[in-house]
């Protein structure tokens, strides 16, 4: 174990450059679906060529208007949304928010659902075959209302078909973004990486809910919703590292309550090749360069030379 | 839109929670217009974790900023307790503002306890124009403890006009009831000026003076507030229902709205002299 002080002025510039399934990342921090609207909000804010990634508002075949307010209330080192997966449409996607994006000097994802089958398919068909998209995410934690309204991501079987099929027609990386509101998260990492999904991002939102006990009332419209922020991150860590553990080689996108550079390198640990940013972009919307910047300072410090070194390297021996 | 850090100079308790927060190094808010907000936040750690969005209630040169808060949440007791050298960080100016005073019109600027500043910084903004005479406050509270900086608004030459529920202060009433009192004096007094309506209070507030001026054809602004947490159009929970499309959001299309664009509850327009209802005979 080196405690040996590093004079972070002259040591080798580490290597931040990584890859998830077939995407090539300057660097390993993404910032998240639903927290960086379609990039261009936050272009004044901060430079988008130093985050390795951005993940767009989920995308529907159609344009959708959301759900009734209250729509998010805050709550201990968190939050709670229902938006509603409010989007603009493949089309609205397409004509408005893409031409920005093709010269946003970083790489783009396009989060994705559908409320059938085939909406799915026909979504991420057109989505994928857009110019200046350099990979699909699919949330795969939507209604599906033939089956009675259970989320598609909380079956494995219904999950892994759905990926089968969404894979014929997405020639580009397609990732998959898991429902933590399950009890086997590896089963459902599984799902997608037996039916060809290229990585898997961990976790989306956990189900809550908040009440107002003066008014005895919901504090959300839709009563239910999904808790994000810090107070998450355990759950989020443990998840990746599950999946991780598995060894099922998929690769993980690490998602949770990220607030920090170290924070981020807790999810490298555990088995994380990238991570998002997401509620943090609220918080303070300049935080995404700035946890690049300190995972390269904490690779300085501890002498990583290549971030891909510390990816699961997790010790749990004593 | 800047991003910054920025320090409380000065922090001046007015009394039953009400506060005014002058900030410096806003230098970038120099062009803010009234109506429009910042996100700001302390060094509070993860509790709370959101900024919190609140209106400008005045601009200055160097780099000055004012805002009046009541101590009401987690966050404005922060900000209560917070002393002069404490360091925030402001998003802003964000949203739009209230349309520029003129010459032409009358204003009636209707404020409902801490939804005092968009108004309060109308009013200076007019003042500075040489049309404070062309706007009016109508301001009301509980109680005349919630009413505060009436020697600014005197100061800036401003006539207000007073309620209080419990007669403490002016009429005793609700802040409605003096505006509906003052759209009939105004259009008994001067029938050919033409009166416009910005309010910014408690929801069931604005919606109750959308009922007032609409039926008037009078043109009514209403600046909301509604949560959110991000204040720049992303994180979509600051929706509200409007008529031309099914939501708005308050951060990037509002604060301020044409209530004529706002769905309003029980909102009843006469139908025009010499119309009928539609109803078949």
């Amino acid at each position: 174990m080196t405690t040996a002080p590093v004079d972070t002025e002259t040591a080798e510039r580490p290597s931040l450059a990584t890859h998830c399934g077939a995407i090539e990342f300057r660097n390993p921090v993404l910032t998240a679906s639903g927290t960086f609207g379609y990039g261009k909000e936050f272009e004044e804010l901060i430079p988008l060529s130093a985050i390795g990634g951005l993940v767009t508002k989920g995308i529907s075949p159609n344009p959708r208007f959301g759900n009734p307010a209250p729509r998010i209330c805050e709550t201990a080192a968190g939050m709670l949304n229902s938006i509603g997966l409010e989007n603009v449409g493949v089309e609205g996607f397409a004509e408005g928010k893409l031409p920005f994006l093709r010269t946003c000097g970083t790489k783009v994802l396009v989060n994705f659902f559908g409320t059938t089958f085939d909406d799915y398919v026909d979504c991420g068909d057109r989505l994928g075959k857009l110019d200046g998209v350099d990979g699909l995410e699919m949330n795969v934690s939507c209604p599906n209302i033939k089956a009675g309204g259970i989320e598609f991501g909380r079956d494995p079987r219904v999950l892994g078909d759905l990926v089968r099929a969404c894979r014929k027609v997405i020639a580009k990386p397609l990732w998959v973004k898991l429902t933590p509101n399950t009890s086997d998260i590896v089963a459902l990492a599984r799902a997608c990486a037996e039916n060809g999904a290229d990585a898997v991002s961990v976790i989306n939102t956990i189900t809550g809910m908040a009440i107002d006990a003066r008014t005895r009332r919901p504090r959300l419209a839709t009563i239910f919703g999904g808790l994000s922020g810090p107070a998450i991150k355990p759950v989020a860590l443990r998840m990746v590292y599950q999946i991780h553990r598995a060894g099922l080689g998929i690769p993980i996108c690490g998602i949770g309550g990220i607030q920090t550079g170290l924070d981020a390198v807790e999810f490298f640990l555990a088995g994380a090749s990238t991570v998002q940013v997401g509620t943090q972009n609220f918080i303070d919307p300049a935080s995404a360069e700035r946890i690049v910047r300190e995972v390269e300072e904490f690779c300085r410090q501890n002498l990583v030379t290549d971030l891909r070194e510390i990816v699961g390297a997790l010790k749990t021996t004593p | 839109m800047h991003y910054f850090d920025a320090r409380i100079i000065e922090n001046r308790a007015l009394g039953n929670g009400y506060f005014v927060l002058r900030l410096g190094g806003c230098d970038s808010l120099a062009q803010s217009q009234p109506g429009q907000f910042i996100m700001l936040r302390g060094d509070w750690g993860r509790d709370p974790l959101l900024p919190r969005p609140i209106s400008l209630l005045s601009v200055a040169p160097e780099g000055r900023a004012d805002l009046l808060a009541k101590s009401i949440g987690r966050g404005t007791q922060l900000l209560e307790k917070s002393s002069p050298g404490t360091r925030v960080s402001v998003l802003g100016p964000l949203g739009n503002g209230f349309p520029e005073p003129t010459p032409d019109s009358l204003d009636l600027l209707v404020a409902g306890g801490v939804g005092l500043p968009p108004l309060f910084m109308q009013a200076e903004n007019a003042a500075r124009r040489g049309l404070v005479d062309r706007c009016e406050m109508v301001y009301g509270g509980r109680t005349s403890r919630d009413l505060v900086l009436l020697g600014e608004m005197r100061g800036m030459g401003l006539s207000s006009c007073l309620a209080t529920e419990d007669g403490s202060v002016g009429r005793r009433g609700r802040v409605t009831t003096e505006l509906e009192a003052r759209i009939d004096h105004h259009r008994a007094a001067h029938p050919q000026r033409k009166l416009r309506v910005f309010a910014c209070g408690p929801r069931e507030m604005l919606w109750a003076v959308a009922r007032i001026a609409e039926p008037h054809g009078i043109e009514c602004y209403l600046s909301m507030e509604e949560q959110m947490a991000c204040g720049i159009g992303v994180c979509l929970g600051c929706a509200i229902p409007a008529r031309s499309r099914p939501f708005r959001y308050t951060c990037s299309d509002g604060p301020v709205f044409l209530a004529s664009d706002l769905v309003i509850p029980d909102l009843v327009i006469p139908p025009a002299a010499g119309q009928t209802t539609g109803a078949a005979p």
